[in-house]
């Protein structure tokens, strides 16, 4: 058994935070709040679905941030160029992980409230094409033999920086089948006090839970990397021990 | 709600609810599950 050091207790302890958080505001958003009056108990899918679709935007710009930085660091200092990679390739799943969750639970929730699973409006075929640029940012990095799958990657991460304002704005810009915002949409927008802590304990929950999947992946990534890395110095050593005859 | 109409299956709406509150859960620690054993069977640098 490995000594706890002050990392080992500081993602203990925010672990514990998030199953806590977490479990609360489940007992809010099934038990607490009250049934909404036009939605009935489906309305409770709420509680759910929009933190997870809010996370699959926030993650998308650390991707970006790892993405850049292995952009610039590429040339210029190759180890640290890893690490950020390493870093974008993290919130890479979290982000899709995320964004697969958005786009399931509205499809469960759109066919008994608006009698259809999909309709293709702007803000569902914005938050769709941002699924699929994070499909194509694994297909390349899975696929690419050209030896630059990390920069290939990288750009795509751009295109997805770009998507994420235009999901955001769509139901602000446009008027969609998709209910307009509820924080941030002016006069008429906002929560009822009773909702509140259902949806805030789920929202910081979520998002905690992706920070700490965000930076587990991370840390595995980096172990990854390190053990690859070893195995090549060893291979190398091993070969200038052959004799030469 | 109470436990039992949480696992009400009788109409669509509950049956979605619990598919969406299920599910994520699935997925969610699915995904942790798969780093930890990831985890588990990589070589710690530091060994």
């Amino acid at each position: 058994m490995s000594r706890p050091t002050p990392t080992r207790i500081v993602t203990g302890l925010w672990f514990a935070a998030t199953v806590i958080i977490l479990v609360l505001g489940f007992h809010q958003a099934i038990f607490v709040a009250p049934m909404e009056a036009t939605m009935g108990n489906v309305q409770r899918i709420f509680y759910y679905h929009v933190p997870s679709a809010t996370a699959g935007l926030i993650f998308p710009y650390v991707n970006l941030i790892g993405s850049l930085a292995f952009l610039y660091w590429r040339r210029r200092d190759p180890l640290k160029a890893l690490a950020a990679d390493a870093l974008a390739l993290a919130a890479a799943e979290v982000t899709i992980v995320f964004t697969s969750i958005g786009l399931v639970t509205g499809m469960l929730w759109g066919k008994p409230v608006w009698g259809i699973w999909w309709t293709w409006d702007e803000r569902l075929t914005t938050y769709l094409l941002l699924w699929l640029i994070y499909v194509s940012y694994f297909v390349v990095r899975r696929l690419s033999s050209t030896g630059q799958t990390q920069t290939l990657a990288a750009i795509l991460s751009i295109f997805a920086g770009i998507d994420v304002p235009i999901v955001y704005m769509s139901i602000r810009w446009w008027r969609t089948q998709h209910p307009s915002p509820v924080f941030f949409g002016g006069p008429d927008s906002g929560l009822d006090p009773s909702m509140r802590p259902a949806f805030f304990l789920n929202f910081a929950g979520w998002i905690m839970w992706g920070v700490f999947i965000t930076a587990f992946r991370y840390a595995l990534e980096r172990r990854r990397q390190v053990a690859e890395q070893n195995a090549a110095l060893h291979a190398i050593e091993a070969s200038l021990e052959i004799p030469h005859q | 709600m109470t436990w039992h109409s949480f696992f009400d299956l009788s109409t669509m709406e509950h049956r979605h609810l619990l598919f969406v509150y299920v599910g994520i859960w699935v997925v969610q620690l699915g995904y942790l599950s798969w780093i930890s054993w990831n985890w588990l069977h990589t070589k710690n640098p530091n060994d």
